[in-house]
């Protein structure tokens, strides 16, 4: 199969995923309980207001038909508007996105940076002290639930140590950028980055572990395969097995994993941001969720799911791309 | 099907390596504490009310701090003083932090393993058929798995125990009943919601597995031969498939009870429990006052890391020594 | 007579495994001459392969060199590491073992190279054919620009070096130059469309054409001795017999040392001119290839060439050695010859461990059997039943696990390939 023909597959499935997000939300919405008319205009509306809302929204019509409309307002990019808010939802989702992009990059380098020399150390000094400390971090970091983590860093490094601010960020990175390019000063941020350091842990920890794990257990598998030694045995220095060719083969599988795993960096998103009472899109949706504002938590969540999709077709092509045995033509 | 090798692996990696032996240990203690909360515990944990003389939650032994508390229209500081009637303290609308700590691994474990085995219910026998049958039914399978895949887990959960609320369901205490441990809760609140909810977001990584291997097994010779005798296919699933397919599948569960228990610690972290006794809970009552009254979130979060810990260091150690190849590892 | 190159003298390997400590290799000497091929011969779990991977300086954990040593024969390297160990120098060769190993790895590839049995797991299959065998030259051209300087030849290539590769394409570990040269490698060796060739990745490539690729690769460094272990096991039988023929080619063309490990006398009758039999980590029987299939001593020699089906003549029973691998485990080996609970002709003094006999053959013919000196005497045999032991049969497949002997097992010497033994002149 081309790579081609690949994408073209991939791409179709998503969409396929994404239709059947986006269904799964409407039927949840269909049978929850509570009547949208007066959920939106909230307690103590007039009958009158709220059946002409009905009508206007079309909530009396079939239930097919409700359907209908809604996916054809999806496909054009038409969210509907927040119950509480009445803004569109597309802007709310929008704008609640960089600082999500944001916290889940740092966690990732975060994880990247650690995980993988942690790992590599690990494996290649199997039963060492070196191992067994990477094995105890990473055991603790699968273990530990991140909304207490967040809270246990807030404590000790924000209120005892005194290291890290713990209150609401004043900028975001798109501000501070402004801040660089206009005045010529790092001060906004140098601020960001104190503010996105605890946040960034919190996400991070635990696919650092994740990571580490995988990696140990993946390299320890591939330093037994027999090129390695017989790399080894034609002179190449070890820096090269280990690097060019053992870790690079160790990587690929992982990738995948790391591409099924977005979809709990992003429910891990929603947990940090509510501890850290960071401006991103989980925090909107648990603040949506609470409201049983349903547009809004709709929106959300078949934006997080088309990105998950994409990320997950890009990892698969990236995949295809490193390893020559499925990559064909 | 567990086999002799099988058996004695198991055995041998066990007796081998500290690890899972600490986690035995420590789950054994858990299950322990667990079931004998009311027994072991100091307080009813719902009771509330457990002041110092100033109006002020208890430390735990060894700690003081200082509360601020109204006197005369007006603030003031006061020391406080822990009390052994407290040992962990109390929180900040004075329940005993030490017997909601015990009654919150009733909690963890319940949804854990409740969850994990309804999830077991409902996962394999469609993982198994779609793996067995391939086909349609496959395809239709493996298009459900992606897009409940697409969901995190997390979110998949709150939009559901949005649908469905969070009822809990109230079983008699056999302990209380029993007169064992007078002034405890007479039931236990067993969150029925959110159990289903978190097997309904976790049965497809079993699905999955399950479709792998009968995928696999429905090739053997074994299998073939059965067909050819004119053997049911209910009969092969059950005879054949299900136990050679067993392995992964226990391993899989294991790592799941470990990702369920953090899942409802986040739920209930987010206001979304069907009770008040879960660990989760406990530590967003404690996040307001983390600054004064750390003990609060810090003995719950304690708790979990643990459970999950002991779970893990068993599921690491039943994957060693039983080495199926499977990448679930959802939270 | 030609001067040695390689001398081994009372080596030890020994696995430390949970079942216990396994003598994979035990005290054994090998003296192997400049341009000679000398084969080594064995049933699995033999020790065979632990040799040529302890010669290699490949031992890995729980394995370990215990004792002895692994002399070399070169001069310049002799004079390059005098001053730092004299201890390890004894005119022109060097101890391997008695310097640290960063030194010993600046031999592999220039020095000492290796063919492995099965060549599709000896490739990396993420790389292509051609930047794998580049890396080889790449090692040799590095080790040659100044092959006096010890610094030049053990100084590793750091982890700076190799971030700095990955950034800046100039500072690649692997040159232009070697890329080309990668793909003469690649002709030299018989593979047609050399250029295309190199940018395939190893699945795209068939068996023996991976084989063809491998031995480009151990020659890739102009080695002074190649050690080749079942070369041809993995490979097709008619695949085999090219893959001999290139070797037996190039090893004229180069006058390079060959070790060649295998578990098919047909191979060893084809290629060699001297001969060791390997049995429970010892070389029991060597010499001349005469000495060994013509006039050998050791029942267990004999055993193996009766294994053989013979076509010259008219249907000759097989006679496959009775018994089973002998466990490797120390704490079930006992003091005594180790083949005599096989052996039909076992005496009472078998129950003690023989030493080196000189046999019958030409002066280089050695035999570590009580049978170079005694008639075998039936009254002194030792009875049928003595060597019961039920442990026995579990024993073989532990050893074969741990002693890391990935061999076929010895009915594999039934192949057609065998019958090239006619061959010989």
């Amino acid at each position: 199969m081309t790579m081609g023909k690949f994408l073209v597959r991939r791409i179709l499935q998503g969409i396929f995923v994404i239709w059947g997000v986006i269904t799964v939300m409407f039927g949840l919405r269909a049978v929850s309980p509570g009547d949208p008319a007066t959920l939106m205009l909230g307690e103590g509306a007039t009958q009158e207001l709220i059946e002409r809302v009905r009508e206007q929204e079309g909530l009396n019509e079939p239930i097919y038909i409700q359907y209908f409309e809604y996916l054809q307002g999806m496909v054009v990019g038409d969210f509907g508007y927040s119950w509480r808010s009445n803004r569109e939802v597309e802007a709310m989702v929008i704008e609640r996105v960089p600082a999500t992009i944001e916290l889940a990059v740092a966690a990732t380098i975060v994880a990247i940076v650690i995980a993988i020399p942690l790992g590599v150390i690990s494996a290649t000094r199997r039963n060492e002290p070196a191992d067994y400390g990477a094995t105890l971090f990473s055991l603790l970091g699968i273990s530990t639930p991140n909304f207490w983590l967040g809270l246990m860093l807030i404590l000790v490094l924000g209120v005892w140590a005194g290291l890290f601010p713990t209150g609401r960020r004043p900028v975001g990175f798109g501000q501070a950028m402004m801040t660089l390019v206009q005045y010529g000063s790092v001060y906004d941020l140098l601020v960001w980055l104190q503010y996105i350091t605890l946040p960034a842990l919190t996400l991070g920890t635990y696919f650092t572990a994740l990571i580490t794990r995988l990696t140990r257990s993946g390299m320890v598998d591939e330093l037994g395969k027999e090129y390695v030694m017989a790399s080894r045995a034609k002179g190449l220095p070890a820096v090269l097995v280990r690097y060019k060719h053992v870790l690079r083969n160790t990587m690929i599988p992982i990738i995948t994993v790391l591409g099924l795993q977005l979809g709990t960096l992003l429910g891990g998103a929603v947990i940090t941001e509510t501890v850290f009472n960071w401006p991103g899109l989980g925090l909107r949706l648990v603040d949506a969720l609470g409201a049983r504002d349903w547009p809004l938590m709709q929106g959300i969540i078949v934006f997080i799911a088309i990105a998950f999709v994409t990320i997950n077709i890009v990892v698969d092509a990236l995949y295809n791309y490193l390893n020559p045995q499925v990559r064909e033509g | 099907m567990i086999s002799e090798r099988v058996k004695s692996n198991l055995k041998q990696t066990f007796a081998e390596s500290l690890l899972p032996k600490l986690g035995l240990v420590l789950l054994v203690s858990i299950v322990f504490m667990a079931l004998f909360a009311p027994v072991l515990a100091t307080h009813d944990p719902t009771r509330t009310g457990h002041y110092d003389e100033q109006g002020a939650p208890y430390p735990p032994l060894g700690h003081e701090y200082t509360a601020e508390i109204v006197q005369d229209g007006e603030i003031v500081e006061v020391p406080v003083e822990p009390t052994s009637e407290h040992i962990l303290g109390t929180n900040n609308v004075g329940q005993d932090v030490y017997s909601r700590f015990l009654y919150g691994a009733r909690i963890s474990l319940l949804v854990g393993f409740l969850g994990t085995g309804i999830a077991l219910l409902i996962g394999v026998p469609i993982g198994l058929i779609a793996g067995y049958y391939g086909g349609r039914v496959d395809d239709g399978l493996m298009r459900i798995a992606d897009t409940m895949l697409a969901f995190p887990a997390l979110v998949l959960a709150l939009a559901l125990l949005g649908v469905f609320g969070q009822s809990s369901i109230h079983v008699p205490d056999p302990l209380v009943i029993a007169g064992l441990a007078d002034g405890m809760p007479e039931s236990v609140p067993v969150p029925g919601t959110v159990i289903i909810v978190v097997a309904l977001v976790t049965w497809v990584w079993f699905a999955r597995v399950a479709r792998g291997e009968a995928l696999a097994i429905r090739n053997e010779e074994y299998v073939k031969a059965a067909k050819s005798f004119g053997t049911k296919d209910r009969t092969i699933l059950r005879k054949h498939v299900l136990p050679n397919s067993l392995t992964p599948i226990i391993v899989l569960a294991t790592i799941q009870v470990a990702a369920i228990i953090l899942l409802e610690a986040s739920l209930a972290y987010l206001g979304f429990s069907g009770t008040t006794l879960s660990w989760g809970y406990e530590i967003e009552r404690g996040q307001g006052i983390l600054r004064s009254r750390s003990w609060v979130s810090m003995v719950p979060g304690i708790g979990i890391v643990l459970t999950v810990i002991s779970v893990n260091l068993l599921g690491d150690w039943l994957r060693d020594a039983l080495d199926p190849n499977i990448e679930g590892e959802g939270r | 007579m030609t001067e040695d190159i390689l001398r081994v003298t009372n080596l030890s390997t020994r696995f430390f495994t949970q079942e216990g400590q396994v003598n994979a290799v035990s005290s054994l000497d090998l003296r192997i001459e400049r341009g000679e091929i000398f084969g080594i011969v064995g049933e699995s779990g033999s020790g065979k392969s632990v040799t040529a991977r302890s010669i290699m300086d490949l031992i890995e954990s729980p394995g370990e060199i215990t004792s002895g040593t692994i002399e070399y024969r070169n001069a310049d390297f002799a004079a390059a590491v005098a001053d730092d160990y004299p201890d390890a120098v004894d005119g022109e060769f060097v101890d391997l073992l008695a310097v640290p190993e960063r030194v010993r790895q600046s031999l592999r590839g220039t020095s000492f190279s290796m063919i492995f049995q099965d060549p599709e797991s000896s490739f990396n299959p993420t790389l292509t054919v051609g930047e794998q065998l580049a890396e080889a030259v790449e090692v040799q051209r590095r080790a040659s620009a100044q092959p006096r300087s010890t610094s030049a030849r053990t100084n590793e290539y750091s982890f700076k070096n190799y971030l700095l590769s990955t950034v800046l394409s100039s500072q690649r570990y692997v040159s232009d130059e070697s890329r080309e040269r990668a793909i003469e490698l690649l002709e030299l060796v018989g593979i047609p469309d050399p250029v295309e060739r190199a940018d395939q990745y190893p699945h795209e490539y068939s068996g023996g054409m991976l084989q063809r690729a491998m031995i480009a690769q151990a020659l890739a460094g102009e080695p002074d001795v190649l050690v080749a272990d079942e070369p041809t096991t993995a490979l097709d039988v008619t695949i085999q017999a090219q893959i001999l023929d290139l070797l037996d080619e190039l090893q004229a063309e180069t006058e390079m040392t060959v070790l060649l490990i295998t578990h098919n006398l047909g191979v060893i009758a084809r290629m060699c001119d001297r001969v060791g039999v390997m049995y429970a980590g010892e070389i029991v029987e060597h010499g001349t290839l005469e000495d060994v299939f013509d006039n050998h001593v050791h029942p267990y020699t004999d055993g193996l060439l009766g294994s053989v089906p013979n076509l010259d003549g008219v249907a000759e029973r097989l006679q496959p050695i009775h018994g089973n691998v002998p466990s490797l485990l120390d704490h079930e080996m006992e003091d005594r010859c180790y083949f005599a609970d096989r052996c039909p002709k076992a005496m009472e003094d078998c129950l003690e461990h023989p030493q080196e006999f000189d046999a019958s053959g030409s002066e280089v013919h050695k035999v570590q059997c009580v049978l170079a000196e005694t008639e075998y005497d039936e009254s002194r045999a030792v009875p049928d039943d003595y060597f019961a032991d039920p442990a026995q049969d579990t024993t073989d497949k532990r050893a074969d696990r741990d002693g890391d002997e990935p061999d076929g097992p010895p009915q594999r010497a039934e192949s057609p390939i065998d019958s090239a033994g006619g061959d010989r002149q």
